[in-house]
């Protein structure tokens, strides 16, 4: 089992490395650099080439990778090529509002869709399943601005509560006081995941329930509610976890159009802006946090697997 | 100083040139009398004029209050945003500039200027040097006075070569700053600049303290001092008791981004921000509709062009660009695309909204005869010609695209490529044959044309390049004798108009939108939120 979780933090750890090297070149593709971008139409060759230089961007791209690796390591994210501020700053902010948006969404959306996804693989083909296949299924099919749009309309225009747009600090906000700060956001990001979650677990407890020691189970009369919790449940842990991690990492690094619609800075925008400042300190930094948020989100997700099914903890 | 709304009923009962003529005195400012006898003239009885006079003029009487709060939606936004002046370029940064630092003039709504941190602003006889008398008693927001060496540490930042400055093209004709004594300082230039009080009352031109090289925060003499600034999220100043002037009526100001346009707008309709900058064109009959919201519009010279390059083999042909200034339908683009909130262009920069503008030159409208005549010249015949356009600005793409229905008719043949605004400035424009651009207005008619026009500008799109024209930009700017500077302007504008070779269809207009509580609105036509001047005048009629 340790030998295992150390294998898969191995695996982790060298697929982050290799992620480092792609951010770090790609970046490096973008046509224009920094200097050029920061002074927009404003730029003339000598004030691009000043820049330039305090920007350290005349360096060899090899020593500008060591560097950034090294210092990366040591927890020190840079300073923002088109601000000339500590990185760190510039996503404390941001980074807390996807933090708490994600939670809140997580703990809300992913037990209902859950609980939801399992009734539905109680009893396949009942009016309730039906219904529910249909929602999520049209949940899936509508993009996120459009669930957005329609909830500020319903809410906002017509209700009259709610914030069409988060202003203003999530700070000294208590837990109910944030859900209210946010709850368009975190209600629209439900809807969508809860889609697939819903589809998912469904269709992993589908899977197991046509296993022939559960058709044991219920020869020997075991009633269908312990069948589903006590014996399929457990063994369709695994692929649960698995889309709940994603699911989970989509929070943090691609709700761009949800952050952009209700107007709140959060890292998917970042991000973005990013790659449109060229500050390609900032976007190596976001993309190496992006990418340890997945790689441990998947290592969760294997360890909540091989706990879960002793089959992956003994391969043959 | 305003005097009435651009809705006030009264007007109503003026033609509508008039009632804009009307509101464009009053924005700058002219004096009863002026008001009075261009209504008399324009028809009115001495009694009408005098109601409507009385009846706007008490709009002005309002006292600002003290106190509360306002949110300010920026678009623009991200983690380039900068409190260092000499780096600043969104209205963002230049808003929030304003909010925190002080300048030696202040711009008013005219493009003339008022002196600010200099008391007093004195030049010798052909402005080729300038005398700052500074006030004295004048703080920043850490408790140190203000005195001429951090005068003299600002303006350095903008010369030399090596300057990262946005703005040192504007003070390059400076040869040296001098120090006469702690409240005076003096710009020995090299070759006269009569303007040059209204370039150092722009925005990149904000006093900073002596020595500041760090500028996570801003310690200025401004009307707030920073509160919070995170870079991309927002900026929040808190009124600095000691401000040496008047302004700064509100408790606190906050500078919120919000890039996307439809958010920005809902954010605006649903109450949750007090203003909103860049209202669509789209949206202007709804804000319109809804009380207690306004359009906050300035007519402006900011404008959106089509350059062909001059020294390029296909787009050097002048019966190419002949044809395509004649196929631009400028009616429809200011009509169709800006909803009304633009002007007509003449294929020259300059403008009603630029005090030098030349009235004279004919104006150039769709003519598809004269541009078939030209077409056939060139002998293109149905050669595809390239044009690449982006999204940089309201109309950019919109007018290529009517031109080449336009051209359609005539049987030219224009390839219009649509890229993106994303890295469109370093690697398009200035690049391509032929491409769109969009130009903010600059403060006066010399500054535009000398970054744009002079044969070796940095950003001659066009590369046009007329001896003439570059000699008689630099004698004009020592003429003083206003017919001869006048005429001065007006061959340089009819130059630009014949021989540059570019299409300039459109002039638009800043577009924000505001909540009818919020006061102190200025007229400035630079850039948005009243040319980014209106932090210090802004207050609350609901506090």
């Amino acid at each position: 089992m340790t030998s295992l979780i150390l294998r898969r933090l191995g695996i982790g750890l060298i697929t982050v490395l290799a992620v480092s090297i792609i951010i770090f070149f790609g970046t490096k593709i973008l046509p224009g650099d920094a200097a050029q971008i920061r002074l927009g139409q404003e730029a003339t060759e000598a004030n691009v080439a000043a820049l330039r230089e305090r920007l350290g961007l005349d360096q060899p791209v090899y020593m500008q990778y060591l560097s950034w690796l090294m210092n990366f390591a040591s927890g020190d994210l840079g300073t923002s090529l088109s601000s000339d501020v500590p990185i760190t700053n510039l996503i404390s902010d941001r980074y807390q509002n996807t933090i708490i948006v994600s939670t809140l969404t997580a703990l809300i959306g992913v037990p209902i869709s859950l609980m939801l996804g399992i009734m539905a693989a109680m009893y396949p083909g009942s009016v309730y399943d039906r219904i529910l296949t249909f929602i999520s299924v049209s949940l899936v099919a509508a993009p996120e601005f459009f669930t957005a749009t329609l909830l500020v309309l319903i809410f906002v225009f017509a209700l009259g509560v709610g914030n069409a747009v988060v202003v203003g600090s999530a700070d000294g906000k208590g837990f109910f006081e944030l859900l209210a700060h946010f709850a368009l956001p975190i209600t629209t990001l439900s809807f969508v995941i809860a889609s697939q979650l819903i589809r998912m677990s469904r269709a992993a407890v589908l899977n197991v329930m046509n296993s022939p020691y559960i058709e044991m189970a219920i020869l020997k009369g075991v009633p269908r509610k312990r069948i589903i919790f006590r014996h399929a449940l457990l063994n369709a842990i695994g692929p649960i976890v698995n889309v709940v991690a994603l699911n989970l990492a989509y929070l943090v690094t691609g709700v761009i159009v949800v952050e952009i619609y209700f107007g709140y800075p959060g890292l998917a925008t970042l991000i973005v802006q990013g790659v449109q400042t060229r500050d390609f300190v900032l976007i190596q930094g976001l993309g190496m946090i992006f990418c340890m948020t997945y790689v441990v989100l998947m290592l969760v997700a294997d360890i909540a697997a091989f706990v879960s099914n002793p089959r992956l903890r003994h391969p043959k | 100083m305003s005097y009435f709304k651009r809705n006030d009923p009264t007007l109503g009962t003026l033609s509508h040139s008039d009632r804009e003529l009307l509101i464009k005195m009053n924005r700058q400012g002219v004096s009863r009398r002026d008001v009075l006898t261009m209504l008399m003239g324009a028809g009115a009885t001495l009694a009408a004029s005098n109601a409507l006079y009385s009846g706007v003029a008490h709009a002005a009487e309002n006292t600002p209050k003290m106190g509360g709060r306002l949110i300010m939606a920026a678009d623009q936004h991200g983690p380039n945003d900068t409190l260092d002046p000499a780096l600043f370029t969104s209205a963002a940064d230049y808003f929030r500039g304003r909010m925190f630092y002080g300048s030696l003039t202040r711009l008013t709504d005219s493009l003339g200027y008022e002196p600010e941190l200099a008391e007093e602003v004195l030049s010798n006889d052909d402005a080729t040097v300038w005398t700052f008398k500074l006030r004295k008693g004048v703080e920043f927001h850490d408790g140190k006075s203000f005195t001429a060496d951090d005068v003299l540490y600002t303006m350095n930042r903008h010369m030399g070569a090596d300057s990262v400055s946005n703005a040192s093209s504007l003070v390059t004709m400076i040869d040296r700053w001098e120090k006469v004594n702690d409240h005076e300082v003096r710009a020995v230039l090299s070759s006269p600049n009569a303007d040059l009080p209204i370039a150092l009352g722009t925005f990149h031109f904000k006093i900073v303290q002596d020595g500041t090289t760090d500028f996570q925060t801003a310690v200025g003499t401004g009307p707030y001092s920073v509160k919070e600034f995170k870079p991309g999220v927002r900026a929040i100043g808190a009124r600095f008791d000691n401000y040496w002037g008047e302004g700064g009526y509100l408790d606190e100001l906050e500078h919120y981004g919000i890039g996307d346009s439809v958010a920005r707008l809902n954010a605006f309709l649903a109450g949750n921000v007090d203003a909103m900058v860049n209202l669509p064109p789209k949206a202007i009959s709804q804000v319109e509709g809804v009380d207690g919201k306004e359009i906050w519009s300035l007519q402006s010279g900011a404008y959106v062009n089509i350059a062909p390059r001059l020294d390029m083999e296909q787009s050097s042909n002048m019966h190419l660009w002949k044809a395509m200034q004649m196929l631009q339908d400028r009616q429809r683009l200011v009509k169709g695309v800006m909803k009304g909130q633009g002007s007509l262009g003449n294929d020259q920069p300059i403008n009603a909204a630029y005090f030098d503008h030349c009235a004279d030159i004919p104006q150039r409208d769709l003519d598809p005869d004269k541009a078939k005549w030209h077409w056939d010249k060139s002998g293109l015949g149905s050669t595809a010609v390239p044009v690449t356009a982006a999204e940089v600005a309201p109309g950019a793409v919109e007018q290529c695209l009517f031109m080449q229905r336009e051209g359609k008719k005539i049987g030219a043949n224009f390839d219009v490529k649509k890229v993106t605004t994303d890295g469109y400035w370093g690697s398009v424009w200035l690049k391509d044959p032929i491409c769109v651009a969009s130009w903010n207005m600059r403060p006066t008619a010399n500054i535009m044309m000398t970054l744009a026009f002079e044969g070796n500008a940095a950003w001659n799109e066009t590369r046009w390049n007329n001896d003439n024209f570059n000699q008689l930009l630099v004698d004009v700017r020592g003429e003083t004798n206003a017919d001869a500077r006048k005429q001065k302007y007006c061959d340089l504008q009819t130059m630009i108009h014949e021989e540059n070779g570019m299409s300039l269809p459109m002039h638009r207009n800043y577009v924000d939108a505001v909540g009818s509580h919020v006061k102190g609105l200025t007229h400035v036509p630079l850039n948005n939120f009243g040319g980014a001047e209106s932090p210090v005048t802004l207050w609350r009629d609901d506090a």
